[in-house]
C-alpha cells in the first residue's frame, strides 16, 4: 500500500507542474459556463426550458465533468512518453511490484482528475444549490468511479498507441465522441427524441445513454435539480465502465512495461 | 514567396493536426450542431444548423491561422531562427511572408470544410461567396500576424500556450461565431459590446453573408461595415506584427 501512495505522490507533483496547463483548461471551462452557458440561456426553446429549467443549471454539472475528463485523461499522455522514451524501465527497478505500480497511476489520474475537477463542482454549488450531505458523498463517490474509469481509459489509449501523434488522434477521436455523443450539452431526452424521429443513428442514442459521461452529468443533475430524475442505471454504468477500464488499463500498463 | 512556401511545406508535416481538426469539424456539425438546433427557439431553430455550420468554419479558420505561433516556438527551440535571421531576406519580408503563409496554409485545411459547409448551408450567390473568400483571406493573415505577434512577444512556449488557449476560448466565445448577436445582447450589454468588435464577429458575419445566411447578421451596413473591419484587423495586426517581429529579434537571439 505505501508503495502505491508513492506512485500517487510521484504523479500528484506531476500533475502541478502543469500549472499553466490548467490555468488554460479551468479558463476555457469557466468562459463556457459564464459565455456560452449565459448565450445559449437566452436561446433554448420554451419546450426545452419545461424540461432543464436554465441552460446555465443544466450546463453547469456538464461542465464540471468536462474539466474533470480532460485532467483525468492526462495522466496518458504521461504514460504515452514514458513508453515511447522508455523511462519504464527506471520505475521497473523501482522496489514496487507491477500491479501496486500499475494501481497507483491509475489511482493517481482519478485523483487528479477530482482535485481537478473540485472548484468547478463549487462553482456548480453556487451556480445551482447545494446537495444533502448523503447526495454530496454520492455525487463525490460516482464522480471518483468517472475519474477513475477516465484514468483507465487514458492509460489503455496510451499503451495502445506506438507514438504521441497517434495518441493525440485517438485522444481526440475518444474526447469527441464522448463529449458530444453525451448530455453534457443536451438533455438525453433530446438526443432519444432524435433517435425515434430517425434523425440520429440508434447506435449513437445507445451511446449517449451509456455514456458514462452522461451518467455522471445526469446524477449531478438529478440531485440538484431534480431533473433527469436520479436512477440506479447512472450508477451502474459508472460501476461498468469502472470496472471494466481500471481493469484494462491495469492489465495492459503491466503488460507493457515488461515488454523489451 | 519564399518564406511563404517554406510555411506551407511546414504544415503539411502536421498530418495530426488536419486529422484531429477533420474529426472536432464532424463532431461539431453532425453532432452539437444538428442537436442543439433541436434546442433553440422556434424563430432560430429553421437556420441555426446552417448557422452554426458557418460558423464552426470560421472557429477552424481562426484556430488553423493560430498555429503559425507553435512554428515560432519549435524553430526557437531548435535554433532554427538564427538560421532564418541569417537569410538574405529582411525582418519586414520574414514576417510578411509568414503571415501570409500561415494565412495560405490554413485556407488549404480549411478549404475541403468550406466545400462541406458550402454542401450543407447551399450557395444563394458566387459572387457574393467570392468576396467573402476573399475577406476570410484577410482574416486568416490577420490572424497569423496577430498570432506571430504573441508569440514574439512573449517568447516562452508556456506562457503562449496558455494565453493563446485563453484567448480562443474568450475570443470564440466572445463572438457570433456560435449564436447571432441579438441573443449576446440579451445575455449581457458588456459581452455584446465585444462582440460587435470582435474580428470572428466580422469573419462570421463575413462567410455567412457570402453564403446566403442573412438573418441575424450582426454588421451594418453588409458587406462593407465587416470588410472595413477585417482591412482594420488585418492591417493592424500585419504592421504591429512587422515592428515587434523587428525590434524583438535584432540582435539575432531569441533569449
Amino acid at each position: 500500500m505505501k508503495a502505491v501512495l508513492h506512485m500517487i505522490e510521484h504523479d500528484l507533483r506531476n500533475f502541478f507542474r502543469y500549472k499553466w496547463w490548467l490555468a488554460g483548461l479551468i479558463s476555457m471551462n469557466l468562459a463556457d459556463l459564464l459565455i456560452m452557458a449565459v448565450v445559449y440561456n437566452q436561446m433554448v426553446s420554451p419546450e426545452i426550458a419545461k424540461v432543464i429549467k436554465s441552460y446555465l443549471d443544466f450546463f453547469a454539472p456538464g461542465v464540471t465533468v468536462l474539466g474533470l475528463f480532460a485532467s483525468a485523461f492526462m495522466i496518458g499522455r504521461e504514460i504515452n512518453m514514458e513508453v515511447r522514451r522508455q523511462i519504464h524501465h527506471y520505475m521497473l527497478s523501482l522496489p514496487i511490484t507491477r500491479f501496486e505500480l500499475a494501481l497507483g497511476r491509475l489511482l493517481a489520474g482519478g485523483l487528479r482528475g477530482m482535485m481537478y475537477m473540485s472548484p468547478l463542482l463549487l462553482t456548480t454549488f453556487v451556480f445551482v444549490g447545494f446537495p444533502s450531505l448523503p447526495q454530496f458523498i454520492a455525487i463525490l463517490g460516482a464522480l471518483f468511479l468517472l475519474a477513475t474509469g477516465i484514468s483507465g481509459l487514458s492509460i489503455v489509449t496510451a499503451v495502445s498507441t506506438t507514438s504521441f501523434e497517434k495518441f493525440v488522434t485517438a485522444r481526440g477521436l475518444v474526447y469527441y465522441i464522448l463529449f458530444f455523443c453525451s448530455s453534457i450539452f443536451y438533455p438525453l431526452s433530446l438526443i432519444q427524441t432524435l433517435g425515434q424521429e430517425g434523425v440520429m443513428p440508434q447506435a449513437i442514442v445507445v451511446l449517449a445513454e451509456l455514456n458514462p459521461l452522461s451518467s455522471g452529468a445526469d446524477l449531478i443533475r438529478s440531485f440538484l435539480l431534480g431533473n433527469p430524475p436520479f436512477a440506479l442505471s447512472m450508477i451502474r454504468n459508472l460501476i461498468a465502465f469502472s470496472v471494466v477500464f481500471t481493469t484494462t488499463a491495469t492489465f495492459a500498463y503491466m503488460k507493457i512495461i515488461e515488454r523489451k | 514567396m519564399v518564406v511563404v512556401e517554406r510555411d506551407l511545406r511546414t504544415f503539411l508535416r502536421f498530418k495530426v493536426l488536419i486529422i484531429m481538426r477533420s474529426i472536432w469539424f464532424a463532431a461539431q456539425v453532425a453532432f452539437f450542431g444538428l442537436i442543439a438546433s433541436r434546442m433553440v427557439v422556434p424563430a432560430l431553430a429553421d437556420i441555426y444548423f446552417e448557422y452554426y455550420v458557418a460558423g464552426v468554419v470560421v472557429m477552424m479558420l481562426y484556430s488553423a491561422s493560430v498555429f503559425i505561433g507553435y512554428d515560432i516556438f519549435e524553430e526557437a527551440e531548435h535554433g532554427v531562427f538564427e538560421y532564418l535571421l541569417s537569410l538574405p531576406v529582411s525582418r519586414r519580408e520574414l514576417v510578411l511572408g509568414r503571415s501570409i503563409g500561415g494565412g495560405i496554409r490554413s485556407f488549404m485545411l480549411v478549404g475541403p470544410l468550406i466545400a462541406i459547409a458550402l454542401f450543407v448551408i447551399g450557395l444563394a450567390n458566387p459572387l457574393n461567396l467570392l468576396i467573402a473568400l476573399s475577406a476570410l483571406f484577410l482574416f486568416a493573415f490577420g490572424v497569423s500576424g496577430m498570432s506571430i505577434t504573441i508569440a514574439v512577444t512573449l517568447k516562452s512556449g508556456d506562457r503562449f500556450d496558455i494565453f493563446m488557449g485563453v484567448l480562443n476560448a474568450l475570443i470564440v466565445r466572445l463572438s457570433t461565431a456560435m449564436y447571432p448577436q441579438v441573443f449576446v445582447q440579451r445575455a449581457s450589454l458588456t459581452y455584446a459590446e465585444i462582440s460587435r468588435f470582435n474580428p470572428v464577429t466580422f469573419a462570421s458575419d463575413m462567410f455567412r453573408w457570402g453564403t446566403g445566411i442573412e438573418t441575424y447578421l450582426t454588421m451594418v451596413p453588409m458587406p462593407l461595415a465587416a470588410i472595413v473591419g477585417l482591412v482594420v484587423f488585418f492591417f493592424t495586426f500585419t504592421l504591429v506584427g512587422v515592428a515587434v517581429y523587428e525590434k524583438r529579434l535584432e540582435g539575432g537571439g531569441w533569449q
